[in-house]
């Protein structure tokens, strides 16, 4: 850039040193490293349960905010974990952190939920089949795993971007102000919506008669579902 | 759906007239609810999506034509504050201060440089406009402010010794005067080197002192002159008695 004169302006300035960041509060726990799951639960099942694939739909209740760490893998849609996932997730944190400046601790419980699978190729009928494997339900919205320590973000999101890729619903890293900024703008979004006409008003006073085409469930989730979907631009 | 057949049940108390199997009823449109695949959505249903989709907010005037805020004030630096404070230090125990333009020099060459100027008491200053000019713009050096636009150097002093400058820069060629002040006077590159010329303080004071004291040294010799031509007149004519004879006896006197 040319300054008075036509005398060239050199652009470099005071170097502004920035403070490193802060880990006074922060304790590693006894043992940082993920904690292995079992496949099948102390008490295995006697009863089989039926599908209930309601554990999978809406927006989940629990597990939605940090406890103990600073980032994690929000689930952004609903979907059953079984034993290969965490193996998946157990291995590939335990590889990338750090265990002596860096922990992570599960947000879902070790698969509870048996699934039966009927041997391949016989006809329908002759009962429901045996229990083939347990599974965790995740709605969306929830925490699968946290991570925290002596980190950054940057440091820390490639590989809860890699692990969040391979999880069977989609997901991704998210740190305590990154979660709290998406909370924010759904809430802006929400509030300066300038079309008049929203779901939840419509399915609420049944306009024209909609609610023939909609769930009674669809009262609770106002659109942003669909069936274990998030859908992420609808407001 | 799901309302109708509620209604229908309600009203039909005595009617089981057909043969009604609610289950296989409620469930006549293919899959369950959650499904693994993303399910068909009824038209009306993807009507509804459609008609109350999110709508951005549009101002008036896009914010692109606006005028750009103003960048907030930066927040102060304080190392930045550390050298400002030392730069008004320098600047007010200093009597001469020359700004020079710098092009890079050999590290070696820059020592030999301080070296040479520290000799005559000429200290080398290292500063960044960014720092600088701030506060220039509040001391009585306004006026400088012109000179601090590329890489430069002070050369600042308590004592005004502008010829051994002059000489040690000529020998210099990446570092060129670009102006000076000296006892609160801004020169120029021209004006440093007429003052370079001028006698130094002691020797001007001294002409002072000799002119002024040119006319009381003439004061004895002025007073005396008048005595001195008639003692110098009577000598000549004693003289010339003399000379003509001898015989006469000089006047009395």
């Amino acid at each position: 850039p040319t300054g008075p004169g036509g005398v060239a302006v050199p652009r470099a300035g005071l170097k502004k040193l920035a403070l490193p960041p802060d880990y006074s509060g922060i304790t590693i726990p006894e043992k940082p490293k993920l904690k292995f799951m079992d496949k099948v639960p102390a008490v295995p099942k006697v009863r089989r349960e039926p599908r209930g694939l309601r554990d999978i739909r809406g927006p989940s209740e629990v597990a939605t905010d940090f406890t103990q760490g600073q980032y994690g893998i929000l689930a952004l849609g609903g979907g059953y974990l079984h034993w290969g996932h965490f193996e998946m997730i157990r291995l590939t944190i335990g590889r990338s952190i750090d265990p002596k400046s860096m922990f992570a601790v599960w947000r879902v419980p070790a698969p509870y939920k048996s699934v039966t699978r009927k041997s391949l190729g016989h006809r329908m009928g002759g009962g429901k089949g045996p229990i083939d494997h347990y599974v965790t339900a995740v709605k969306s919205g929830r925490l699968v795993v946290e991570v925290g320590g002596r980190c950054e973000f940057g440091e820390v999101r490639p590989f809860l971007a890699r692990v969040a890729q391979k999880l069977p619903f989609p997901a991704i890293p998210v740190s305590r102000e990154s979660l709290q900024e998406m909370r924010r703008e759904e809430e802006e979004k929400r509030l300066n919506n300038q079309n008049p006409w929203t779901f939840e008003r419509v399915v609420a006073s049944n306009m024209l008669g909609m609610r023939k085409y909609l769930s009674p469930y669809d009262l609770r989730l106002k659109g942003r579902y669909w069936g274990k979907f998030f859908l992420q631009h609808r407001v | 759906a799901v309302a109708a057949k509620m209604a229908a049940l309600g009203g039909g108390g005595t009617g089981w007239l057909r043969a009604w199997l609610p289950a296989l009823q409620l469930l006549r449109r293919g899959s369950k609810a959650v499904t693994r695949h993303w399910k068909a959505m009824h038209f009306q249903r993807q009507k509804l999506l459609a008609v109350t989709e999110y709508l951005p907010p549009r101002p008036a005037a896009p914010p692109r034509c606006l005028p750009r805020p103003a960048t907030s004030g930066h927040e102060e630096d304080g190392y930045a504050r550390v050298l400002r404070r030392q730069v008004e230090e320098t600047l007010r125990s200093s009597r001469m201060v020359a700004v020079c333009q710098y092009n890079s020099m050999p590290d070696e060459d820059v020592v030999t440089l301080r070296h040479y100027l520290r000799k005559h008491n000429i200290h080398v200053k290292f500063v960044l406009n960014e720092v600088v000019r701030p506060v220039l713009a509040q001391s009585k050096y306004r006026n400088l402010l012109p000179l601090f636009v590329c890489r430069n150097i002070l050369l600042v002093s308590p004592e005004t010794r502008a010829r051994e400058m002059l000489r040690v820069l000529k020998g210099v060629p990446q570092v060129n005067l670009l102006g000076a002040c000296i006892d609160d006077t801004i020169l120029s590159r021209q004006g440093v080197e007429n003052f370079a010329q001028l006698p130094s303080l002691e020797v001007s004071q001294g002409q002072t002192v000799a002119a002024l004291s040119l006319l009381p040294s003439q004061t004895s010799s002025l007073l005396q002159r008048g005595p001195t031509h008639l003692t110098a007149l009577l000598d000549e004519h004693i003289r010339r008695l003399r000379g003509t004879g001898g015989a006469t006896e000089p006047p009395p006197g």
